[in-house]
């Protein structure tokens, strides 16, 4: 999921959350594909934020995902022989994975391995 | 720096203007039987600027209620008087860590948020006291970084050029760690054990003696957020997990990526929290 502000919402980006106005009236809920008309109305009507699913939008700044899976694998570098703590990095990094690159993407990363 | 003198000077930050007259009157109040959240939220209202920073921090995602809460008399009901008072308690030494220390500021609402996402799937009773506890856990770096800011850049120095945690340096160089620190001014503040234990053992969870399921909630969350990097806690490593405390709240493979989720969709909109009181000063 990202928030992102609506100037930058496109079409066939997919509402992760209800859009709703500053004033916390929904307009449409999670789930709802954005069109172009759509965007306008939402504009029109005040909404300022949405989040949308996945990660469309690439912020100034903003780490690459190997970057970030390079970050966390650092982090953990003291408690690397604990199990517990180990399946958590994976399952982090999985996460994290599917956030940007979707289900599939995984599959075939596990399968090619 | 010996630990008596070390004691003296956390004694004195008793007497800092940090701690708002407005507690020692709830505290009387709390005494009485009789007293309603009316009456009580009554009294916190009279301070204005008490009482937005206290809605503000209420109506935030850590807490996540799905309706605004407007009234402090509704807060108390909702989240319970302990939750309250140490908001109010806190409120003065947040403001001065969000403009020192953004990092801690944020480890601290993540850690907040974590613990109430698994305090909730573990269905405790009161789950915004379990947040609360997340909240002020690193209490004692925040104290040492106000009150011994030399002490405190020095440990932060050597735990970066040795590799070590921060607390395996407080050990060294101050003979107690944050967490007993935060347990020591917790307990001078009158907070509730519900509270003070889960602060002063968040590293050693099976040592309280008493909401071992709690400290080990937050002991878990804190390291969860340094794991995702969510703010900053003074050193970069996911501390060591104690396989005990971990036994007590264990989390499903399925449980796990559940939590990973929420986790990740609240610290996005804490982030909008977060800039709000950038913006607002």
């Amino acid at each position: 999921m990202q928030r992102i502000p609506i100037k930058l919402a496109k079409a066939e980006m997919v509402l992760a959350k209800d859009a709703v106005t500053p004033e916390g009236q929904v307009l449409c809920g999670a789930g709802t594909k954005l069109s172009e008309e759509l965007i306008a109305r939402l504009k029109k009507q005040g909404v300022l934020v949405l989040s949308v699913k996945g990660h469309p939008v690439k912020e100034p700044g903003e780490k690459s995902l190997s970057e970030r899976l390079k970050a966390l694998d650092e982090r953990f570098s003291k408690v690397k022989k604990d199990p517990v703590l180990r399946a958590l990095e994976h399952l982090i990094g999985e996460y994290w994975i599917i956030e940007e690159k979707g289900e599939d993407f995984l599959e075939k990363l596990k399968a090619s391995k | 720096m010996d630990k008596a003198e070390l004691k003296k000077r956390l004694n004195d930050i008793q007497s800092l203007p940090t701690l708002p007259p407005i507690v020692s009157k709830l505290n009387e109040m709390v005494a009485d039987e009789d007293i309603t959240a009316v009456k009580l939220g009554k009294v916190i209202e009279k301070d204005q600027v008490l009482t937005s920073k206290l809605l503000k921090m209420v109506n935030s995602s850590f807490f996540g209620f799905p309706q605004r809460i407007s009234t402090v008399s509704n807060a108390i009901v909702l989240l319970g008087f302990n939750v309250i008072k140490t908001l109010i308690v806190t409120s003065s030494i947040f403001e001065v860590m969000q403009a020192s220390d953004v990092g801690l500021f944020e480890h601290s609402l993540g850690c907040a948020t974590a613990c109430g996402i698994i305090a909730k799937m573990r269905q405790i009773k009161n789950p915004e006291e379990v947040s609360t506890a997340g909240l002020i856990h690193d209490l004692g770096k925040i104290v040492l970084r106000s009150e011994l800011p030399e002490e405190y850049e020095a440990i932060v120095r050597e735990a970066q050029e040795e590799g070590l945690y921060m607390r395996q340096v407080e050990k060294k160089r101050l003979g107690v760690g944050h967490g007993e620190i935060g347990g020591m001014l917790a307990r001078q503040w009158n907070l509730p054990e519900r509270l003070v234990f889960p602060i002063e053992f968040h590293h050693k969870p099976e040592l309280a003696p008493e909401y071992k399921e709690i400290a080990a909630i937050v002991h878990f969350s804190d390291i969860l957020i340094r794991a995702v990097g969510f703010g900053y806690g003074g050193d970069p490593w996911v501390p060591g997990l104690d396989h005990v405390a971990w036994e007590r709240i264990k989390l499903s493979k399925s449980q796990m990526r559940e939590v990973i989720a929420e986790l990740d969709e609240k610290l996005i909109e804490l982030q909008d929290f977060t800039l709000e009181i950038k913006v607002e000063g």
